[in-house]
C-alpha cells in the first residue's frame, strides 16, 4: 500500500475488487506497465519478444530511476528539486576529471558522491534554514551547477573509453552472467533500500509527516530543519551516483549530460502515484512509472509508427496511463471528478 | 677593402633600402578590429562536440584582429537565438553573428532594426537566404555548410560504402524545423533517389537535449527492422550514441552503414571502432573564424558579405586518426 499520512480526505471504502487491489502498493501502475508491455508484445513481437530491447531499457533507465527514487522522497516531503540534471553534469565532471587527470575512477566515484552531497546540502540549507521555497532555490542552483560544470570542464566532453572492461566498469555497467546489466541491479538495490527507508525507518516517517504538515510535524517533535537538509543531501548523493552510472555506461562525459532527464524523471514520480502535494509516496509506483516513461518512445517506435506521430501517441498513452491509474487507485477521486464535470448527472 | 667590394656593398645596401621602402605598409597601426565588439551566437552549449571548434575559431579570430567577441549559447533553441539577438542589439555592438535556425521570417524584422541602428549582421551554421540577399552588400555573409548539400554528402558516403537500391535505411533526424531540417531532408532525398527505402523518425526534444536517451529508441527500431542496412542522422549528439545501440542488438562493426555528423568524442570512438561509416565534417572552426573576419572587414572597409561553404566532406575510419590531435585542441 502506498504510504499515506494525510487525514485531510477520509478514505471511501467501497466493497469490491478494485479497492482491495488498491491496497497493494503500486499495483495500478504495475497493471499499466504490464498492459503496455503486453500491448507492445502484440504490436511489435519482433522487438518485445526478444531480449535486446529489455537489455537496452535496463542499461538506459537506471540513472533516471535512481534520480526518480530520490525525487520521490523530496516530493513526499512537499518539496521539489529541479537541480538534479545539473548534479548529473557536475558530479559527472568530478568523476571524469579524476579518471582523466588522476587516473583514479574510484576517487572519481567518491568525488561524484561528495559533489552531489554538496549540491544537496546547499539546496537543503537554503530551503530549511533560509526559508527559500525549494522550487526557487533549485531553479537557481540548477543554473549555477550547470554553469560550474561548464566552467570547470571548459565545456569540453571527455572520452572515457579506457574504462571499458575495468573493474569499475564491470561493477557499475558490466553484465552479470552476460545478460543482466549491473546498473539495473544497483538501481533495484537502491529502490529496495529506499523503500525500507521510506516505509520502515524513522527518517521516512518524518519525511511523510513533514509533507503532510510541516507545522504539525514540528509540534510533534520532528526536527524539520535537520530532516529537510538530510533529505536534499540524500537527493544530491543519489544524483551523484546516477551521474557515475550514466558516465560509465556512456564511456563519455558530456558537460550537458542530464539536461534531457528533468521532465521524464518528474513524470516517472507523478504517474507512479506520489502526490504532488506531499505526504504520500510510493517507491514501487516510481519504479514502474519510470520504466513506463523510459520505454514509451521506444515502444511506440517499435510498433512501426514513425515520424511526427510518435510524440502524439506518447501523449495519449501517458494520459491514459494516468487515468487508468486513477481509476484503480482512487475510485473515490474519480467519482468526485465525474461529479465536477457533470458526468454523474448523466448516469 | 677594395674599391670593387665597397661598390658592391653600397649597391646591396641601396637595394635593401629600396626594397624596404617599397614593402606594402599595413593600413592601420594597430589590430584591424581594435575597438570593435561582436556578439556571436555559438549554437549549442559551451564546449559540446558541435560547438567547441566554432568557439575556438572565433577566439582565434578575435585574437588575430583585436576585436572583442562575446559568446552566446542557445542549446540550439530558436527562441533563445531570437532573444539573444535582442539582447545583443541592446548593447549596440559593431556586429552580431547569428545562427539561422529560426529562419528568415523570424529574423528579418530584427535584422532590419539592427541594420537601421548601424549594427552589421552576419550568419553562420544555418543560412538565411533572404537576409543575405537583402543585406549582403552591407556585409551580411554566410559561413557554414549548405545544409541540404551536407545531407547529400553524408548520404553519398553511405551509398559509396555499400548502401544500395532496395536496402532499408532509417533517417533519424529533426524534421520539424524549417531550416535545420534541410540537412536531414538532403540525406533522406539522396537515399530515396538512389532507391533506398527510407523510414523517417523524428528526434524528440528530450533526445535533442540529451542524446543518450536515443539508445533504446534505436534499439527498438533496429529490432523491429531486422533487414535494416543503414542509419543516417544529421544530429551530432545522436551520431555518437548509434554505436552503443548497435552493440546492444549484437551488430558487428560495418554490418550497418552509419552516416552521421560532427566529431564528438563518442563519434570519434565510433569511427575508430568502425561502427560509424562516415561523419560530415563541417569544419566548425571556420564557422567561428570566418564570421569574425567578415565583421571586421565589413565594418572597417565595407566589404560585402561572403558566402563560404565550410563543409568539405566526410571523415571515415581511415581518415580520423590524423585529425585526433587537432580535435583534442578544439580545432577540428
Amino acid at each position: 500500500m502506498s504510504t499515506h499520512l494525510s487525514s485531510k480526505t477520509p478514505e471511501v471504502r467501497a466493497p469490491g475488487l478494485l479497492p482491495r487491489l488498491a491496497r497493494v502498493e503500486g499495483l495500478p501502475i504495475i497493471l499499466v506497465f504490464v498492459i503496455l508491455v503486453v500491448f507492445f508484445m502484440i504490436a511489435a513481437p519482433q522487438v518485445f519478444l526478444g531480449w535486446p530491447i529489455y537489455l537496452s531499457f535496463l542499461t538506459t533507465v537506471p540513472p533516471m530511476l535512481v534520480l526518480a527514487i530520490g525525487l520521490t522522497l523530496v516530493v513526499a516531503a512537499g518539496e521539489i528539486d529541479l537541480s538534479f540534471p545539473s548534479t548529473l553534469a557536475f558530479a559527472g565532471y568530478l568523476f571524469s576529471v579524476c579518471e582523466t587527470q588522476l587516473g583514479s575512477p574510484w576517487l572519481g566515484l567518491v568525488a561524484a558522491l561528495a559533489g552531489g552531497a554538496l549540491i544537496g546540502l546547499v539546496n537543503g540549507t537554503l530551503v530549511a534554514v533560509v526559508g527559500v521555497p525549494s522550487i526557487i532555490v533549485t531553479i537557481g542552483t540548477q543554473f549555477f551547477w550547470a554553469g560550474a560544470a561548464s566552467i570547470l570542464s571548459g565545456g569540453q566532453s571527455d572520452a572515457l573509453q579506457e574504462l571499458d572492461g575495468t573493474a569499475i566498469y564491470n561493477i557499475f555497467a558490466g553484465n552479470l552472467f552476460g545478460v543482466l546489466p549491473m546498473q539495473a541491479l544497483w538501481a533495484l538495490a537502491i529502490a529496495v533500500f529506499m523503500w525500507f527507508i521510506l516505509n520502515r525507518h524513522r527518517f521516512g516517517e518524518h519525511v511523510l509527516f513533514i509533507g503532510d504538515s510541516r507545522t504539525v510535524a514540528r509540534v510533534a517533535g520532528v526536527n524539520v530543519v535537520l530532516e529537510t537538509i538530510k533529505l536534499f543531501t540524500l537527493m544530491g548523493v543519489l544524483g551523484g551516483f546516477a551521474a557515475v552510472l550514466l558516465t560509465i555506461e556512456n564511456l563519455n562525459y558530456f558537460s550537458t549530460q542530464g539536461q534531457g532527464y528533468l521532465l521524464p524523471a518528474l513524470a516517472g514520480v507523478f504517474i507512479g502515484g506520489t502526490s504532488v502535494f506531499g505526504g504520500t509516496a510510493t517507491i514501487v509506483g516510481t519504479f514502474f512509472g519510470t520504466f513506463i516513461i523510459g520505454m514509451l518512445e521506444a515502444g511506440v517506435v517499435a510498433t512501426g509508427i514513425a515520424g511526427f506521430w510518435v510524440q502524439a501517441i506518447e501523449g495519449i498513452v501517458f494520459v491514459a496511463a494516468v487515468v487508468l491509474h486513477l481509476v484503480v487507485e482512487s475510485p473515490a477521486k474519480l467519482r468526485a471528478l465525474s461529479g465536477i464535470v457533470g458526468l454523474r448527472r448523466e448516469q | 677593402m677594395t674599391k670593387t667590394k665597397l661598390l658592391a656593398t653600397a649597391g646591396l645596401l641601396a637595394l635593401g633600402w629600396t626594397a624596404a621602402a617599397q614593402a606594402t605598409q599595413p593600413t592601420t597601426s594597430g589590430p584591424l578590429g581594435a575597438g570593435m565588439t561582436m556578439y556571436m551566437q555559438m549554437g549549442g552549449n559551451p564546449g559540446d562536440g558541435a560547438t567547441l571548434a566554432r568557439q575556438t575559431g572565433a577566439a582565434d579570430a578575435a585574437h588575430a584582429f583585436g576585436i572583442k567577441v562575446i559568446e552566446q549559447f542557445s542549446a540550439w533553441n530558436p527562441e533563445t537565438m531570437l532573444d539573444q539577438f535582442r539582447q545583443a542589439m541592446a548593447a549596440r555592438p559593431t556586429c552580431i553573428g547569428i545562427t539561422g535556425h529560426p529562419g528568415d521570417a523570424a529574423f528579418d524584422p530584427l535584422i532590419a532594426q539592427a541594420e537601421k541602428e548601424g549594427t552589421l549582421v552576419t550568419v553562420g551554421n544555418t543560412p538565411l537566404p533572404v537576409a543575405e540577399a537583402t543585406y549582403g552588400a552591407k556585409g551580411t555573409g554566410y559561413a557554414g555548410v549548405d545544409l541540404y548539400i551536407g545531407g547529400e554528402i553524408t548520404a553519398q558516403a553511405m551509398l559509396a560504402a555499400g548502401l544500395k537500391s532496395g536496402d532499408e535505411a532509417l533517417e533519424y533526424g529533426v524534421f520539424n524545423e524549417t531550416t535545420r531540417s534541410q540537412s536531414d531532408r538532403g540525406l533522406r532525398d539522396t537515399l530515396v533517389k538512389a532507391g533506398v527505402k527510407v523510414t523517417e523518425l523524428n528526434i524528440s526534444p528530450q533526445v535533442d537535449s540529451d542524446s543518450s536517451l536515443a539508445v533504446p529508441i534505436l534499439v527498438a527500431f533496429l529490432e523491429s527492422h531486422p533487414h535494416l542496412k543503414g542509419i543516417g542522422t544529421q544530429h551530432g549528439g545522436v551520431t555518437g550514441f548509434i554505436p552503443q545501440a548497435l552493440r546492444q542488438v549484437g551488430k558487428q562493426p560495418g554490418q550497418i552503414i552509419v552516416g552521421g555528423i560532427d566529431l564528438a568524442p563518442s563519434t570519434i570512438a565510433g569511427l575508430q571502432q568502425k561502427y560509424i561509416t562516415a561523419t560530415l565534417d563541417q569544419q566548425l572552426y571556420l564557422q567561428g573564424f570566418l564570421p569574425v573576419t567578415q565583421c571586421v572587414l565589413s565594418a572597417r572597409y565595407h566589404f560585402a558579405g561572403l558566402n563560404i561553404n565550410t563543409g568539405a566532406g566526410v571523415e571515415t575510419p581511415s581518415t580520423i586518426d590524423s585529425l585526433i590531435p587537432l580535435i583534442k585542441r578544439g580545432i577540428r
